[in-house]
């Protein structure tokens, strides 16, 4: 497969008497969208292969007999196409009185009304009385749990299945055929799937509706404010969309998140978790007054990484006129991580992004619980997978089974041999490139038989890995939050800086929270808190806080206006959705003498030295194009570094006996501001397998104490079936102020307390 | 008449009829003996007995017609748009209401807010209701644009009010259960057509 890499040639085509441009392959839609021609689709979605189920896009195409669809024929050099005439609108019309049959005329509660691809169709050709005619039955609601499911609103467009299957990689709605009695089923309907509500956003009509949102407001009453999900690093696009909260309570809320579904996507969190504003609050000058002192006297900043780049600018600015410490736990390994990473690949970022990602034919997963971690990534994964037909091989000690169809080797190595593996994988990939001397006599003198015993990675695992990505080009290492953390990080990344800089493979290093990158960019982080410290989100001995109850309250990254920087190196803005009513960090800053009028005047301040561009907020472009081009903030630079770094020889490896907890916030779960939102209220457990269980000797639904790093964690602990091994998996999404303060590797052994069932 | 007919104002052309009366009285006993004349010629009396047919009428033979307004009102053209009424299905007597949104949609003074949610029986549930009457210009569009005859303007026409924002919510203006027997279908604003009927396409059934 070379042709991603030679030019496409260029092909001219005439629609319907225009002179249009589109390169070798392009279909006659994409052609026409380009060229701003309308052609009515109702099964065609970008994102997704071509569908065609509807029959709609039909155009005439000259020396052609019969119509043509146009989102799947590609388009032939010099062809002469129409897209309209009497006989295709005859035919559209036709498709339309079809749709129409016996679908229910309960416009005026559907929530779809106003936004629904099949009333608009339906007046776009006057199709205004019903001709045919079938025996109907009665098919119920099924409730999916966020969704719900209306079979008779149904038109089987199949784009749910489809992002279902192509992008989301959960494989869970699929087509009971049966001509007219044809409806979608679940295969996984009780919160199995990862319930991120995509075949939700893409269902052209009222057939698959929020539970949450149905029937409380007509979707031309909502305001939609453009945002970004501040959830996670993939920070997506969405909306906000607002509305007073009811006729007695006139204040804003936030009723729905939708996205450009055309052309990206949302997971569950980003969907759902809508609600972490901080509500009611109003200028408290007491505080306020109480935080300027604080500030004055503080000696450390302690900051949770779901911050924006601004504020994080604000706090750098702040040390360095100060001299405050600044700690972000959840950024600071991701920041000696990627220096170190730099420090051998001489670039200060890695090099691959989501959307090479999606093009992958090789794919390595390495050190993140990817499902979990971060959504996006994975369904950029399932997308390569999906279109490309990519190896995805997965090298975790936990097995996870909830990307199993996509992944197509696991490659299991010990808890704590992160550094064994990550040298293995160097030899693997490195093998018959041309790397200089020094590097190759290093992969050379590593004791493979030793690391591969002690990190317990098979020498023919690596040898089948080799194999699958023989003859495949574009390939990508995915490298997640388990490493950052590592005693061995630095080694472990500069291991990583090799593959980068001399196999096919390019790297993507997941940032571990939100805006880790930006914090690990603009911030010069220290590691330790001393003194007193003032916590911004995080744990302080004053502490500014968005989730409520902390000394002086702070505006949820929803009532906020500013920028992340990306996984995919990119700054994004994001709007305030709901109003604030007290003060926000700049108001303290201000204070403190550094004055600004809007936190977004700091936009374009930002490090120019980082890669960061002085462009300002209100100019940064946050829209797609028809044709899917995202404008979105702009992309980093990256810059050149000096590479100083030195390889060190692979240490003993650490081992884990025994029992192993795994800090991870498992399916819509993130952070604290997850945890908050009315929607995404699942139990924080700590879940571990029979094996587990037996050696632990813990028993099903028995609570447990244990202290990591000073934070008290209480859980309740189950059993899961679906899960092997000795790891069990502890969430930290409900530990408030805490949550942002775990900077330690992400395995870790407790020392257990059992509590007594009876005692509180 | 022609427009050039009637932009003649040329007065005493026209074919205008003069009124009769008596001569204008000259002498004295001209105007005393006029005087004598209209006193006596009994038309007083007429005039008298009329007065007190009425009175009899009124008050003995049930035929009054002073309106004791406020205690009575007269009635009110269908085509009045007054404050609103919500009506009931006169068969299960639940409120026609669906809450699909086109007032507040069409609403041109944006006086209209309801609040919906999903309700037990899965249906749509007007959950609240309001009209700012303050705001309101009584346009008749809530009420046209209604696909379920449910809002449409009633009979009450007094406005006044303490102040000058005065609301009305879902209760106050909906049909009384107890009253449902009284409830009028609306023959005004936005009232489906006389020929309604012939208008209606059947849906073609399998079954």
């Amino acid at each position: 497969m070379t042709s991603r890499v030679t030019k496409k040639k260029l092909i001219k085509v005439t629609i319907d008497g225009k002179t249009c441009k589109g390169e070798f392959g392009d279909t006659i839609l994409k052609i026409a969208r380009a060229h701003n021609i309308y052609i009515p689709t109702m099964c065609y979605l970008t994102k997704v292969e071509p569908i065609a189920s509807c029959r709609m896009c039909v155009v005439n195409v000259e020396g052609v007999e019969g119509m043509i669809l146009s989102c799947q024929e590609k388009a032939v050099d010099g062809a002469v196409i129409t897209t309209n005439n009497d006989e295709i609108f005859k035919q559209r019309q036709n498709i339309m009185k079809l749709y129409d049959v016996n679908h229910p005329l309960e416009c005026g509660v559907c929530d779809k009304s106003g936004e629904c691809d099949l009333q608009n169709k339906t007046m776009e050709f006057e199709v205004s009385a019903q001709s045919f005619t079938t025996k109907d039955r009665h098919r119920p609601v099924e409730n999916w749990g966020f969704i719900s499911y209306d079979p008779t609103l149904c038109i089987m467009c199949e784009k749910c299945v489809r992002v279902c299957t192509e992008i989301i990689g959960d494989e869970a709605l699929a087509i009971s055929a049966g001509g007219y009695n044809s409806t979608i089923i679940n295969t996984k309907p009780n919160g199995e799937c990862s319930e991120c509500g995509e075949c939700m956003a893409v269902c052209p009509v009222g057939a698959l509706v929020s539970s949450d949102f149905k029937y409380s407001t007509n979707a031309w009453e909502l305001t939609q404010i453009p945002a970004s999900c501040s959830h996670c690093s993939a920070v997506c696009e969405m909306n906000y969309e607002v509305k007073q909260k009811s006729i007695s309570n006139p204040t804003e809320a936030i009723f729905r998140v939708t996205n450009n579904f055309e052309f990206s996507s949302l997971c569950g969190a980003g969907r759902f978790g809508y609600d972490f504003e901080n509500s009611n609050i109003s200028k408290d000058a007491q505080a306020f007054s109480k935080a300027q002192d604080a500030f004055k006297g503080a000696q450390t900043i302690r900051f949770s990484a779901t911050i924006s780049n601004e504020e994080a600018l604000m706090l750098q600015k702040l040390k360095e006129r100060r001299g405050i410490q600044l700690v972000c736990d959840e950024a600071y390994g991701y920041q000696s991580f990627l220096n170190a990473f730099s420090s051998i690949t001489g670039e200060s970022l890695y090099s691959s992004n989501l959307g090479k990602l999606s093009k992958s034919r090789g794919i390595i997963i390495f050190g993140a619980r990817i499902n979990d971690d971060a959504p996006m990534v994975k369904y950029h994964i399932n997308m390569a997978s999906k279109h490309h037909r990519a190896r995805v091989a997965y090298m975790h000690p936990i097995e996870d089974g909830s990307i199993q169809n996509i992944i197509t080797q696991f490659i299991k190595y010990e808890v704590g041999s992160e550094e064994g593996a990550a040298a293995l994988l160097a030899h693997t990939l490195l093998d018959e490139k041309k790397v200089p001397k020094k590097i190759r006599a290093y992969l050379d003198d590593l004791d493979i038989g030793h690391l591969s015993a002690e990190s317990n990675i098979g020498e023919e695992e690596l040898s089948q890995l080799k194999r699958s990505l023989l003859k495949k080009a574009g390939f990508t290492l995915v490298v997640g939050a388990d490493l950052y953390n590592h005693p061995k990080a630095a080694n472990i990344a500069k291991l990583l800086g090799i593959i980068e800089l001399y196999s096919d493979f390019e790297l993507l290093l997941v940032p571990p929270a939100t805006n880790a990158l930006g914090v690990a960019l603009i911030c010069d982080l220290d590691k330790e808190a001393s003194g007193f410290t003032v916590g911004y989100n995080a744990q302080g001995d004053f502490t500014l806080s968005a989730l409520g109850g902390g000394d002086l309250d702070m505006p949820a990254m929803n009532q906020q206006e500013g920028t992340f920087t990306s996984l995919n190196k990119q700054v994004v803005p994001t709007n305030a959705a709901l109003p604030y009513g007290g003060y926000v960090l700049n108001d303290i800053i201000s204070a403190l003498g550094h004055r600004s009028e809007h936190t977004i005047d700091y936009t374009k301040q930002l490090p120019t030295g980082k890669g960061y561009s002085t462009i300002d907020f209100d100019s940064l472009p946050n829209y797609y194009e028809i044709t899917g081009a995202e404008h979105r903030g702009y992309h980093l630079a990256s810059q050149v570094c000096e590479k100083s770094g030195f390889i060190e020889p692979v240490s003993a490896l650490p081992t884990y006996d025994g029992i192993v907890l795994y800090q991870c916030n498992e399916g819509n779960q993130f952070s604290p501001f997850t945890y908050k939102t009315k929607q995404l209220n699942s139990l924080p457990q700590l879940k571990g397998s029979q094996q587990f269980a037996a050696i632990s000797k813990l028993k099903e639904g028995e609570r447990v104490r244990f202290a990591l790093q000073d934070i008290e964690y209480l859980r309740v602990f189950t059993i899961d079936t679906s899960m092997k091994g000795t790891v069990a998996i502890n969430p930290t999404y409900d530990m408030g102020l805490s949550a942002a303060s775990v900077s330690y590797y992400r395995f870790f052994q407790p020392k257990f307390e059992i509590m007594d069932g009876n005692n509180e | 008449m022609s427009l050039e007919e009637f932009k003649n104002r040329n007065v005493g052309q026209q074919t205008y009829k003069m009124v009769q009366s008596d001569p204008t009285p000259k002498t004295g006993k001209e105007q005393f003996e006029q005087v004598v004349r209209r006193a006596f010629k009994g038309e007083l009396f007429v005039g008298l007995y009329v007065t007190l047919r009425e009175m009899i009428n009124a008050l003995f033979r049930g035929e009054m017609h002073t309106i004791k307004y406020p205690f009575e009102k007269l009635p009110i053209s269908p085509r009045y748009r007054a404050i609103h009424d919500m009506l009931r299905l006169l068969e299960s007597g639940h409120y026609r209401c669906i809450g699909c949104g086109l007032c507040e949609k069409i609403c041109i003074s944006n006086c209209i807010k309801m609040d919906t949610r999903y309700d037990e029986n899965q249906r749509k549930e007007v959950s609240e209701y309001t009209i700012n009457f303050g705001r309101c210009i009584f346009c008749g569009y809530c009420a046209e644009v209604c696909p379920e005859l449910a809002i449409v303007h009633g009979a009450r026409y007094e406005t006044a009010s303490e102040q000058r924002a005065s609301f009305s919510l879902f209760e106050d203006m909906l049909t009384p259960i107890d009253a449902l027997k009284l409830q009028q279908e609306y023959d005004g604003f936005g009232a489906i057509s006389p020929n309604a009927d012939q208008n209606i396409k059947k849906t073609p059934l399998a079954y």
